[in-house]
């Protein structure tokens, strides 16, 4: 076991408003959220001696101007006024949104500072930015330059099709169907449907609706993929010790875990490496928390894309490979199953947080202020976010240091 | 209908330009490692596999499986605006486990995509450039 477990804690966490219509330019979203989450754990701004975010945009194409497109440490610096000398600060590339805060974990444990602020805001971009690195010609047709001159010219350079050509092939490979993928997609909008913030918190959905949905890349359609929203989700992290002052009960972080996995290709993401990649951060998550997947209360899976939450049941533990898409059935991942999954409503109902919506819903399962969605006792609950192929990064946080 | 004038053609660099030299020739070449015989693709600057340096274009069979497939419903894809819905495959070539690209499927051959299927490479021209394609034998 980790000797840092059960040392730091999430003490606050602030939303601003998540939206498809936006008021406000992702800077003031993101000054929302920040405000909100600060407030949340009783703090003065001026105690706030961190900052760590992941600032990416959804894909590469899709605008990196600060305060608009991405929001970066830079930008919160230079707006908020919060401890006149800051101590330490993080911006992440890599893994996603839990990267971050397992930096400001370190940190915190390293003395670094006391009060970090981690956020993550997400815009959502004009459709016609997805064709990545392709331009248009004064004369003539589109170029493709970089990695995209090999996918562009047959148009096969965005983010849903190389999905849907792991999804084919983990089909293929182990016999599931659609069915798998709407036992998700119903589940995590039943959950919404009980989560005031979530972008489909009034609109249940039917197994006809899934079905009826059009295809988007096949065998991927509208209801596999996540919800493009602007908005920004917020927290604070500290360590344990300060957290049991201030005003929430602390959600502890017991474990983390980052996929480190060496990747088979390297210009597309394919399924084959699923299990090694995410297995590659399951064994860090697990052995540095002292707890595994049975101990979990909820999970909290990654689903910019529906499937990616089959393929963390596997690479995390939860079940067996190959066995994802039986074990999500016969409500064995619903509030009142064996394994309670997104119980928020996940990226598909909840909107395109990137992962942080999924922590945010950790820490208030295992601090009980889940409202309608609360898992009774729950004591232990894990986050992760990232494709497994690709890339992820987790956190297990717990009721208890 | 195909319109292959409005579809991005691939603008080669200093590492591609072989590559597409190659196509242009009707040869499918692909970067090979000459210290541990690794095939890049794309093509890059060191080995993937051994970062070693002395890296050419060697000529490969053109034959492979198919890896996987999509079917593209949206029609924001540049170039393909009309197109939609249009198949794309990857290919696994026959020289290395995992060695893909990414290919479109003739019109004739759509009904019999299907994981596994042994295709061949053919070289489609598109003006500006010539790309090479797949096709299921």
């Amino acid at each position: 076991m980790w000797e840092g477990r059960g040392k730091t804690a999430i003490a606050g966490i602030g939303y601003s408003e998540i939206t498809r219509r936006p008021q406000k330019p992702l800077g003031l979203l993101a000054a929302d959220a920040c405000r909100a989450a600060i407030d949340d754990a009783g703090l003065a701004p001026e105690q706030v001696d961190g900052l760590a975010t992941y600032p990416e945009s959804p894909f590469a194409g899709a605008g990196n101007r600060d305060g608009e497109d991405v929001v970066s440490v830079a930008f919160i610096l230079n707006h908020l006024a919060l401890a006149p000398d800051l101590r330490w600060y993080a911006q992440i590339e890599t893994g996603m949104i839990a990267s971050p805060l397992i930096e400001a974990v370190n940190a915190l444990i390293a003395g670094a500072c006391e009060y970090v602020l981690i956020w993550r805001a997400l815009h959502r971009p004009a459709p016609r930015a997805a064709g990545a690195s392709v331009t248009a010609a004064s004369r003539g047709a589109p170029r493709a330059s970089g990695d995209a001159q090999f996918l562009a010219p047959y148009g096969c350079a965005s983010i849903v099709q190389t999905h849907a050509l792991a999804w084919q092939r983990y089909m293929h490979r182990y016999g599931a169907t659609r069915d798998a993928l709407a036992a998700l997609a119903l589940n995590s909008r039943r959950n919404a449907n009980l989560n005031p913030r979530a972008f489909f918190h009034r609109e249940p959905m039917t197994r006809d609706d899934y079905f009826n949905s059009r295809w988007i890349a096949e065998p991927l359609c509208l209801f596999d993929c996540d919800v493009p929203v602007d908005g920004c989700v917020a927290m604070i992290v500290t360590t344990a010790d300060r957290a049991r002052d201030l005003r929430n009960p602390p959600a502890f972080i017991a474990g983390y875990g980052q996929n480190t996995a060496r990747r088979r290709t390297l210009l597309y993401y394919t399924l084959d490496d699923y299990m090694a990649c995410g297995g590659s951060l399951a064994r860090k998550l697990w052995s540095s928390a002292g707890l595994g997947p049975r101990e979990m209360d909820a999970a909290q899976l990654y689903d910019g894309f529906n499937p990616s939450t089959l393929y963390w049941l596997e690479a995390a533990g939860f079940c067996a490979e190959g066995e994802g898409a039986s074990f999500v059935q016969d409500g064995r991942i619903a509030l009142d199953g064996e394994l309670p999954v997104n119980t928020f409503g996940g990226s598909l109902s909840e909107g395109r947080m990137h992962g942080m919506g999924h922590i945010a819903e950790a820490v208030r399962q295992v601090t009980g202020a889940a409202g309608p969605r609360q898992i009774p006792g729950a004591a232990a609950v894990c986050a992760i976010d990232g494709s497994p192929m690709l890339r992820g990064s987790a956190i297990v946080v717990t009721r208890d240091p | 209908m195909t319109d292959n004038a409005k579809k991005p053609t691939p603008v080669a660099d200093d590492l591609s330009r072989p590559f597409w030299d190659g196509a242009k020739a009707g040869r499918l070449v692909i970067q090979r490692c000459a210290s541990c015989g690794y095939y890049n693709h794309p093509p890059r600057p060191f080995c993937d596999a051994c970062l070693g340096r002395e890296l050419s274009f060697a000529p490969v069979s053109g034959r492979g499986r198919i890896h996987t497939f999509t079917v593209m419903h949206q029609r924001d894809v540049v170039g393909y605006e009309d197109e939609a819905p249009f198949a794309n495959i990857v290919v696994e070539l026959a020289e290395q486990p995992m060695l893909l690209m990414v290919a479109n499927v003739p019109a004739a051959d759509r009904a019999s995509v299907q994981i596994g299927a042994s295709v061949e490479v053919y070289f489609e021209d598109r003006g500006d450039a010539v790309i090479p394609q797949f096709r299921i034998v």
